[in-house]
């Protein structure tokens, strides 16, 4: 009985102790994490109709604050701690479809039910995105040491990428692959970082060298090449939505292959990503900003400019402002926030008046949709250049306080009101909307016009008859004359002029009264505005070398020899453009003021930042930033492997595709800050030097089964070549190529008939000898009318960002490179080298061929048929003298049937799916 | 269910079934055979995937493959005749004799107050019918003396007289009649059809575009543009002059015989490429080379059409050799009897400001309806006699309509008789495809100004058309900026009251 009882103690106690341990084990079972488990649900079932858009019910599950509001049924949908109570899961588990959510769906599952209930049980945490949360630094995976027998023994690991990569192969249950032979590693990464095949010398050095460190030399000598940055240029301008015109109906002629320059450059400089985006954001406003620093800002006027007749310049003018808000989220920070114009966003933690409240940076610009791409920087030449430093320190030593002023004015003619900016028409108008145009006995009002301290009125303008008399008025159209100044015939063509009015505080509304006896009509035009300036009278007076610097200001405001370039540029205070909420993304319904803020989802700006783009740039380069690092890591990865690690470059939010190695993603991200400082090429070289890039590309029957796609990189990347690419390739391999860089649009062979814009007669006229053998960046843009062959394979038009481009295999893409002339004629020169270099014997020069485009000799089976062909093309030539002449091309010595059959074969071999892929 | 819709639904059956055949083949190709036969190995691996109408279907491996649409559609085709630049409702087809009386007085404030014209400046004057007007056919439609030819088939057609917009520049309402939205960036409407249906005629582009010569529609080639879309999808210019595709014609000195051993040669390379990598791209890659030599032959076939019959090419008015709207139409004609899905042509010179005697609208404007009557009423017998009226569906509009105001460009009187660009009302007429013959819907005022019944909008028309080919226009999706896309953005309704 005792031993029973004791017995019975013991049972008790072995009860209990089961009992804790299994609560010790339901306790330490791990909570269920919300961005895994919950929001997925959300997403799915919920979001349509109780998110960002639409919000049934009052009920929004994008904000924890607001999914714990009680709703319009008084109830709170979800009470922390208390599923029993909570009405959303009441709602989710009814059985009367009409009460029952989701509304009219599917039920959710039992195991979604209890996931959402075990989640209220817990406090229902929201979790953030992982994109949204700061970049930390992340563990490198331990690699066991594998061996690979086929590389003699050496460990496949080479830097930290691989640790990451073959730890996902492994769950995988994936092998990596053997490395590259040499000459495909080096046609891979000659392409990759150059963006065209190597030298011949280069690629002559790294195959014959077989030290340890060739590989790397090679890497070091292509990064240290100005063709890197040609080639990163070109991918940066799809971003950029960078074109030669300007877009819309005219999509007339644009100045801004500066900023292409610009581009180029700055990535051979290796300028630090935080440093290259700060430019392009807010270069303007850095202080003592130079040429460079007001190029970089170029980036967001790549914006189109509408031309049309009777477009409302203010309607594009807030197309443009958004374009560069969707595209600033786009381009740099991966995420899509163009949703939250109408409305705060479907899934991601950004609501409607966030968009207006990042608008507002931007939205104080001084760009107003006209027709000269207003404000523009102006770059002297020669004596004008001269002239303009000369003025700069006149000024400098003789009206020191005005200085920055009047050269800033000479270098942008800025801050000027533009004439579109007239109201109250009389016998005016604004033609075109585009200028303002006076007629006889015309009336026209500028509203609020600062007075304070500008005595001086400097104006461009068009007379067409000669007798003219302007008059301007204070406040009314017939209000005390300020001024009123016999207007000089200019003939039809533009002006710049100045007079002087007396000293006026205040903003004051200016009317300008207009009469000319020389018009004969009511409707003749007499006088048209651009713009005016005022200011106070040329500094220095008296003092010597004034008559010099003053005629130096207004001849360099004339000067005829400048390189336009449109750049970004604030608001003056007086013309401050407040910023209002668009109701439902309607510009013309302006709700609410708000002040200049980042999404509070994303942390605020920094601590002493400006309000203003400067502020804005400084967040967006801040390492607390959790997606600047990421975007461009991502991008940067997507160049070399054909996919980004996060596939949706553009969308790194919720609906996103997410990545398929995120910690590797971190742990680049937290690198190129904090270890490479920013460091492109740094990070460029991490990449290429990993055992990952330099695998072979080769499938086999495992890796295809397992992974189709290379989704976890156990082999080499194996990638069409871009369009830009192709070009490049085709040029180098040929010879024809032109090396030099920079300057204008150009303008190679294109079909007639390509170009049919109305209004605009505008035409391609191909270029001079080297320009038509540039590389394809300097190819000219235009945005309604692209060059064809890189539309075929996948270029955008460039109208608005293009975060990523699609590649396609399509025949009219094979069409292209077999017919296009500038394709053939690429073949014929190609065929004219494997003469030259190859020597006598056929088969050597078919190989020398192959050997330019693939670095390593042809195999007998592929030889074999490049031999076949040559001589099936052969008899057709030497039967036919006259096709043999055509098809060997303009070089006279070689119009022989030899040579036609050589250029058929090189065609052909330019064809391959070997020559236009990466290996 | 009708007969011609099993037909259609059968159709739609099999070629969901050869694609799985296809896709088995593929596979079984793929991991088996040595000796592979350089055949059409069309492979594909996603689009199967797609779970619901509102998936993705795009397929990387092979975009233009065939498929189904969600239900059996009335029309397989369309041809879209646009006349850029905007033709006068009120002298073709919306007659309004109370227009007439008011001729030459001002227009009343009441019509102006609020509103914004692209050029009317002040009070301009109301401007009555610049044509006679009589009913025709069965159906008592009212057309004018300016298309005595069509006026013989109006009892074929549906007009939809209350279509509005809200863009009166030319480039962005024509963005929003083919592409949803008058900004660019978005895939036109052609882009959408190709890619929901692909293409039926494996040498054939799905999507032709096809303008008369001269100038491009103001939006420029973005109407045909594939937006978001992958590239592949955008129309495919083809051309009167010069090339009828861009690079179809072989270089200077190749004939056919040799170009076909080089595409061979390419191929035998690829196919070696093909046993070291083993990269179903490559595959891809062969069938695409083969595809465009199968159109280097056919596409010039297609777009000669000089070995048309002579009473043809009388019924259609063309021109020999020129790329003009009436050869255009004819080409129309051919390419949808060859399963080309989508034909858009732009017609030219429409813009009747009264600023010059091309664009006077009792001058210019009566010359353009000479040179688009004969070919259009052609198209319509053409197809019917064909028996392929009921199957293509031919769309007639421009971007906007007129004002029946005459145009006062800043104010002033314009030399010429003219009209500016009006957004409250034009005309579109709907033909064939499953559309009503006869009839008309839609009514606008008394002076033509206002929509007063009936009101549509591109987003009507382009839920339409869509719907006529089979689809939903709100499933027809892409994933774009984080949400799924689609033509008609989020409106758009089917106009049943034409729908046959």
């Amino acid at each position: 009985m005792r031993f029973l009882h004791q017995w019975k103690k013991l049972l008790i106690l072995l009860v209990l102790v089961t009992g804790v341990i299994f609560s010790m084990s339901l306790m330490s079972s791990s909570p269920v994490d919300f961005n895994a488990e919950v929001k997925p649900i959300f997403n799915k079932k919920c979001i349509t109709c109780h998110g960002g858009v639409k919000r049934q019910s009052g009920f929004s599950l994008l904000f924890r604050a607001d999914a714990l509001e009680i709703n319009k049924s008084g109830k709170a949908a979800i009470i922390p701690g208390d599923p029993g109570n909570s009405e959303m899961i009441r709602r989710l588990s009814l059985t009367d479809p009409e009460e029952r959510m989701p509304y009219r769906h599917e039920p959710l599952s039992d195991k979604e039910v209890s996931t959402l209930k075990q989640w209220i049980k817990e406090g229902a945490k929201w979790g953030d995105h992982w994109a949204y949360v700061p970049v930390e630094k992340t563990e490198v995976p331990k690699v066991d040491n594998w061996f690979f027998g086929v590389t003699g023994g050496k460990k496949w690991v080479h830097n930290s990428i691989d640790a990451f990569t073959y730890a996902r192969m492994q769950e995988q249950g994936l092998n990596p692959s053997v490395q590259a032979d040499k000459a495909s590693l080096l046609r891979r990464v000659s392409l990759d970082i150059t963006g065209m095949p190597a030298p011949p010398a280069i690629a002559a050095h790294f195959l014959q060298d077989s030290r340890a460190d060739a590989y790397e030399k090679l890497v070091d000598t292509l990064l240290a090449s100005p063709h890197y940055g040609e080639r990163w240029a070109a991918t940066w301008m799809d971003l950029a939505r960078y074109a030669d015109t300007k877009g819309y109906e005219r999509d007339d002629w644009r100045s801004i292959w500066r900023y292409r320059d610009w581009l180029i450059k700055a990535f051979n400089e290796n300028k630090p990503y935080n440093e290259f985006l700060i430019e392009q954001l807010a270069g303007d406003l850095l202080p003592d900003p130079g040429d460079a620093e007001f190029l970089a800002t170029a980036f967001h006027r790549n914006t189109m400019t509408n031309d049309e007749g009777g477009t409302e310049n203010e309607e594009f003018r807030t197309a443009a402002i958004i374009d560069r808000v969707n595209t600033t989220w786009e381009a740099l920070m991966g995420t899509t926030f163009s949703c939250v114009q109408c409305h705060s966003h479907p899934y991601d933690p950004f609501r409607h008046e966030e968009y207006y409240k990042f608008m507002a940076f931007f939205n104080n610009t001084r760009d107003e949709d006209t027709y000269n791409d207003y404000p523009l920087l102006r770059e002297y030449h020669n004596a004008d250049s001269i002239k303009y430093q000369k003025l700069k320190k006149w000024l400098q030593e003789n009206g020191k306080d005005r200085e920055k002023e009047l050269t800033r004015f000479v270098k942008t003619q800025e801050p000027a009101i533009n004439s579109i900016a007239a109201d109250q028409l009389t016998n005016s108008a604004l033609t075109d909307t585009k200028w303002l145009v006076l007629r006889n006995k015309g009336v026209a009002r500028i509203a609020n016009v600062e007075l304070t301290n500008r005595s001086q009125v400097i104006y461009r303008y068009i007379a067409w008859k000669p007798g003219g008399k302007w008059v301007v008025h204070l406040d009314k159209p017939d209000g005390p004359v300020l001024q009123s100044i016999n207007v000089e015939d200019s003939k039809g063509s533009w002006k710049i002029a100045s007079f002087t009015i007396p000293p006026t505080v205040g903003a004051h509304h200016l009317y300008f009264t207009y009469t000319n006896a020389n018009l004969k009509t009511p409707e003749e035009t007499g006088l048209q505005f651009d713009w005016f300036f005022l200011t106070n009278p040329f500094p220095g007076k008296g003092r010597p070398g004034y008559d010099t610097a003053q005629k130096y200001f207004f001849d360099l405001l004339y000067a005829k020899d400048v390189t336009i370039t449109p750049i970004m540029m604030d608001n003056p205070a007086e013309l401050f453009r407040p910023t209002h909420v668009f109701e439902r993304g309607n510009w013309l319904v302006k709700g609410k003021q708000v002040q200049p803020d980042v999404p509070r989802s994303l942390g605020s700006l920094p601590a002493n930042a400006p309000r203003n783009r400067l502020g804005l740039a400084l967040w967006v380069t801040d390492k607390k930033n959790p997606l600047t690092s990421r975007t461009i890591v991502n991008r940067i990865w997507e160049q070399f492997f054909g996919q980004g690690i996060a596939e949706t470059l553009e969308d790194m939010g919720t609906q996103g595709i997410p990545p398929t190695h995120r910690e590797l993603l971190d742990h680049l991200s937290w690198k190129l800050m904090n270890d490479y400082k920013w460091n492109l090429k740094t990070l460029v070289k991490e990449i290429v030097m990993s055992a990952t890039y330099r695998q072979d590309a080769k499938l086999d029957r495992n890796a295809q089964e397992k992974d189709p796609f290379n989704k976890f990189y156990a082999r080499g990347p194996r990638v069409r070549l871009s369009a830009e690419q192709l070009r490049d390739q085709a040029l180098a391999v040929s010879g024809l190529l032109c090396e030099k860089m920079y300057g204008p649009g150009v303008f190679p062979y294109q079909p007639d008939g390509i170009w049919m814009s109305p209004w605009n007669g505008a035409s391609w006229k191909k270029s001079d000898s080297c320009d038509q053998y540039r590389r394809a960046l300097y190819t000219y843009w235009k945005r309604s009318s692209p060059y064809p062959s890189m539309i075929t394979f996948d270029g955008t038009t460039r109208e608005v960002c293009s975060p990523r481009r699609i590649r396609t295999n399509t025949p009219l893409q094979s069409l292209t490179t077999l017919n296009d002339s500038a394709y053939t004629e690429t073949a014929q020169h190609f065929a004219y080298r494997m003469q030259s270099l190859g020597g006598e014997n056929l088969k050597q020069q078919i190989g020398k061929g192959y050997e330019l485009a693939m670095y390593k000799p042809i195999t007998p089976e592929k030889m074999d048929v490049y031999v076949r062909l040559y001589y099936n093309a052969l008899k057709r030539f030497a039967a036919s003298p006259g096709k043999a002449k055509l098809m060997s091309g303009s070089n006279k010595g070689m119009q022989d049937a030899k040579t036609a059959a050589l250029v058929v074969v090189a065609g052909a071999m330019m064809n391959t799916d070997e020559f236009i892929t990466k290996n | 269910m009708s007969r011609n819709n099993h037909r259609i639904y059968r159709e739609a059956r099999d070629t969901s079934l050869e694609l799985v055949t296809r896709r088995l083949f593929f596979k079984d190709c793929f991991l088996g055979m040595g000796g592979m036969a350089l055949g059409s190995l069309l492979g594909g691996c996603n689009w199967l995937g797609a779970k619901d109408g509102t998936a993705d279907v795009f397929n990387s491996a092979n975009p233009l493959l065939p498929r189904a649409p969600h239900f059996p559609g009335k029309a397989k085709s369309v041809i879209y005749l646009h006349m850029a630049g905007a033709p006068s409702q009120l002298e073709l087809f919306d007659y309004k004799p109370d227009l007439a009386r008011l001729d030459g007085q001002d227009c009343p404030q009441s019509l102006l107050e609020g509103k914004k014209f692209a050029f009317i400046r002040g009070v301009p004057k109301m401007m009555g019918p610049q044509a006679n007007f009589k009913q025709r056919g069965q159906s008592g439609a009212w057309v004018s003396d300016h298309l005595p030819h069509f006026a013989t088939v109006a009892d074929e057609v549906s007009f939809l007289k209350a279509v509005q917009t809200d863009q009166f520049n030319h480039g962005p309402a024509q963005l929003l009649m083919h592409t949803g939205t008058p900004r660019l960036g978005r895939p036109s409407m052609g882009s959408w059809v190709t890619y929901g249906l692909g293409t039926e005629n494996n040498n054939l582009p799905g999507f032709v575009v096809l303008t008369s010569g001269g100038k491009f529609p103001d939006a420029g080639k973005s109407v045909w543009g594939s937006g978001f879309l992958p590239s592949v999808y955008q129309g495919v210019q083809c051309r009167g002059e010069g090339d009828p595709v861009l690079f179809i014609k072989d270089p200077a000195g190749m004939d056919r015989d040799l170009r076909k051993a080089s595409i061979e040669a390419i191929n035998e390379a690829n196919k070696l490429s093909y046993d070291e990598f083993k990269d179903p791209e490559i595959l891809s890659r062969i069938s695409q080379y083969e595809m465009a030599y199968r159109m280097q032959i056919s596409v010039p076939d297609v777009m000669n059409i000089n070995d048309e019959p002579d009473y043809i090419h009388e019924m259609y008015g063309t021109k020999p050799n020129k790329a003009c709207f009436a050869n255009n139409v004819l080409l129309a004609r051919k390419l949808v009897e060859k399963g080309v899905r989508f034909v858009q042509l732009f017609d030219w010179g429409w813009d009747s400001h009264g600023t010059d005697e091309n664009l006077a609208i009792d001058y210019g404007f009566v010359n353009k309806c000479r040179s688009m009557d004969k070919p259009v009423t052609a198209l319509l017998l053409d197809l019917k006699q064909r028996g392929l009226l009921d199957e293509t569906l031919v769309v007639w509009g421009g971007e906007f309509g007129r004002t029946p105001m005459q145009e006062n460009r800043d104010g002033k009187t314009n030399l010429f008789k003219g009209r500016d660009h009006h957004t409250e009302a034009f005309t579109i007429w709907m033909a064939g495809g499953g559309i009503k013959q006869g009839t008309s819907f839609g009514e606008t005022d008394e002076i033509g100004y206002a929509a007063v019944s009936g009101k549509t909008t591109a987003f009507d028309v382009q839920a339409t058309i869509m719907n006529q080919l089979g689809f939903d226009h709100e499933k027809l999706t892409y994933q774009f900026q984080g949400r799924p896309f689609r033509l008609t953005d989020v409106q758009g309704r089917v106009i049943h009251e034409i729908v046959g």
